[in-house]
């Protein structure tokens, strides 16, 4: 695991997704009302890139572009079946400064 | 959160619009069995004859679709959910976008069939099949289509495809399964089937009009995985028994079907029924008109085995079960070696990329991933 600074806040488009590489994954990172969250980009139905899809009033859920599959941007588990799990990676702050983990 | 220690000296995460579609998909020839697309009114319209031309202002509503938004919990989800593609600039801005070389277009939101007035039917089929001719197959050899006919009315149907059925581009007839119609094996439709062989076209037989009034089939259904999820696959059956058991592929032998979002999964009990009641119960297939003007009381093989000679099945939507063996099992007892044919069906909701096809090679071997990306199709459609 390893460090990767995305930039400040304000960096980050509000109510929406930004996908980055960092190394060899390729997470999508969400921010919405301070909130931060980062899970792997590809959807794990059909491969569609989250960062484009629809994030919640809350910034909470993340829905699938595609096919509209839901899922908690906390916990990376789909919202509807337990036993879909999307890759979740933890995003800290530094002062002003977002750091991905990834 | 908001550690005070120095900032270390980080890499910085680089932003990056990713690929979503597999890049070996890009390196494979794909061909696309079903796209949808969708010509503006005013388009269509230009190419209507009169008395058509002036008096239809709009495209006439024949039905009132059950619209997905409740279901998909958010507005513009559905029929267009990924974009509308109305020219042949459209098409290929997709193609390139998705990694597929060829695409066989079917009519979008347009598809008149549900229309009360069979002269209008064929009226528009003409239009939209003219447009076609005159302003998308000049663009590119990459956008065949499945020219549109009224099979409300077989001989309408039949005029049609002699009119235009001559195109290269044209590679199939677009027909619309459910349970509004009379099945599509019955021996009413015989015109349509003798201008098919003329031309050798294959039959695109689409899901379509799983509604409640248009079939008491689906009445009492509220919801939008009752009626879209699950009705196509009971219409697909019904119509594939009715052409099997009523003799259709014994009258035209040579007949290809490709169904399109009826499923397939069923297809093991399916073969297995009809078989296991046509070796106790044939009796009454002596009775249908075909039979009755060949003189023959039998089929002249299995109902398994016309399925496996004559009928394909287009690949969306794609439901992969998360039991590895079950889906290696389930591909090889639908014979989707041979059988499949991909189809993303773009723009609807349930839109499939290709890249499933190569994801999963404990399942779907190179050759197996060839022949479902464009190998099938091209055996199946003898004009590509």
């Amino acid at each position: 695991m390893k460090e990767y600074l995305l930039g400040t806040l304000d960096d980050l488009p509000e109510g929406k997704g930004r996908a980055y590489k960092a190394g060899n994954a390729t997470v999508a990172v969400f921010r919405r009302n301070g909130k931060v969250f980062a899970v792997a980009n590809k959807c794990v139905h059909k491969g569609a890139s989250l960062c484009e899809g629809e994030l919640s009033e809350d910034g909470t859920v993340i829905r699938c572009p595609w096919h509209n599959w839901p899922f908690d941007l906390a916990t990376g588990q789909n919202c509807l079946d337990n036993s879909e799990r999307l890759r979740i990676y933890e995003v800290k702050m530094q002062g002003d400064q977002v750091i991905l983990c990834a | 959160m908001n550690e005070m220690r120095p900032l270390p000296e980080l890499d910085k995460a680089e932003a990056i619009s990713p690929d979503p579609i597999n890049p070996k998909i890009r390196k494979l020839e794909v061909i696309d069995t079903d796209f949808h697309f969708s010509p503006k009114w005013e388009k269509i319209r230009s190419y209507l004859k009169e008395p058509f031309k002036s008096r239809l202002y709009h495209f006439p509503v024949g039905s009132l679709e059950y619209n997905p938004e409740p279901a998909n919990e958010k507005p513009g989800v559905g029929q267009d959910a990924h974009g509308t593609a109305a020219t042949a600039a459209d098409v290929l801005r997709i193609l390139d976008q998705f990694g597929t070389d060829t695409v066989i277009l079917n009519p979008g939101y347009n598809r008149p069939q549900a229309i009360f007035n069979e002269p209008v039917i064929a009226a528009i089929c003409s239009a939209h099949n003219d447009y076609l001719i005159n302003e998308v197959f000049p663009v590119s050899d990459r956008i065949k289509a499945n020219l549109m006919i009224c099979h409300r009315d077989p001989q309408m149907g039949a005029d049609e495809i002699r009119r235009v059925g001559h195109h290269k581009q044209f590679v199939g007839v677009f027909s619309s399964f459910s349970a509004i119609f009379e099945p599509l094996g019955c021996s009413k439709y015989d015109p349509i089937f003798d201008a098919m062989a003329e031309h050798g076209l294959v039959l695109t037989a689409h899901s379509e009009g799983w509604f409640v009034h248009f079939t008491p089939l689906w009445t009492g259904a509220r919801t939008w995985i009752e009626l879209f999820g699950n009705a196509p696959a009971g219409n697909c059956m019904a119509h594939l028994a009715a052409m099997i058991c009523q003799g259709l592929f014994d009258k035209y032998p040579d007949q290809k079907v490709i169904f399109q979002e009826g499923g397939y999964w069923w297809i093991p009990d399916f073969m297995l029924r009809l078989d296991d009641f046509y070796m106790s119960s044939s009796g009454d297939i002596a009775l249908v008109e075909r039979k009755l003007a060949s003189g023959e009381e039998r089929l002249k093989k299995l109902p398994s085995e016309y399925l496996l000679s004559n009928v394909r099945f287009s690949t969306q939507p794609i439901t992969i079960p998360k039991n590895r063996k079950h889906f290696a099992w389930l591909l090889e007892m639908c014979h989707a070696e041979d059988l499949f044919c991909f189809s993303s069906d773009w723009p609807h909701q349930t839109m499939d990329p290709a890249s499933w096809v190569v994801e999963h090679p404990d399942c779907i071997n190179e050759e197996m991933q060839k022949k479902i990306l464009a190998g099938n199709a091209r055996k199946l459609y003898s004009r590509l």
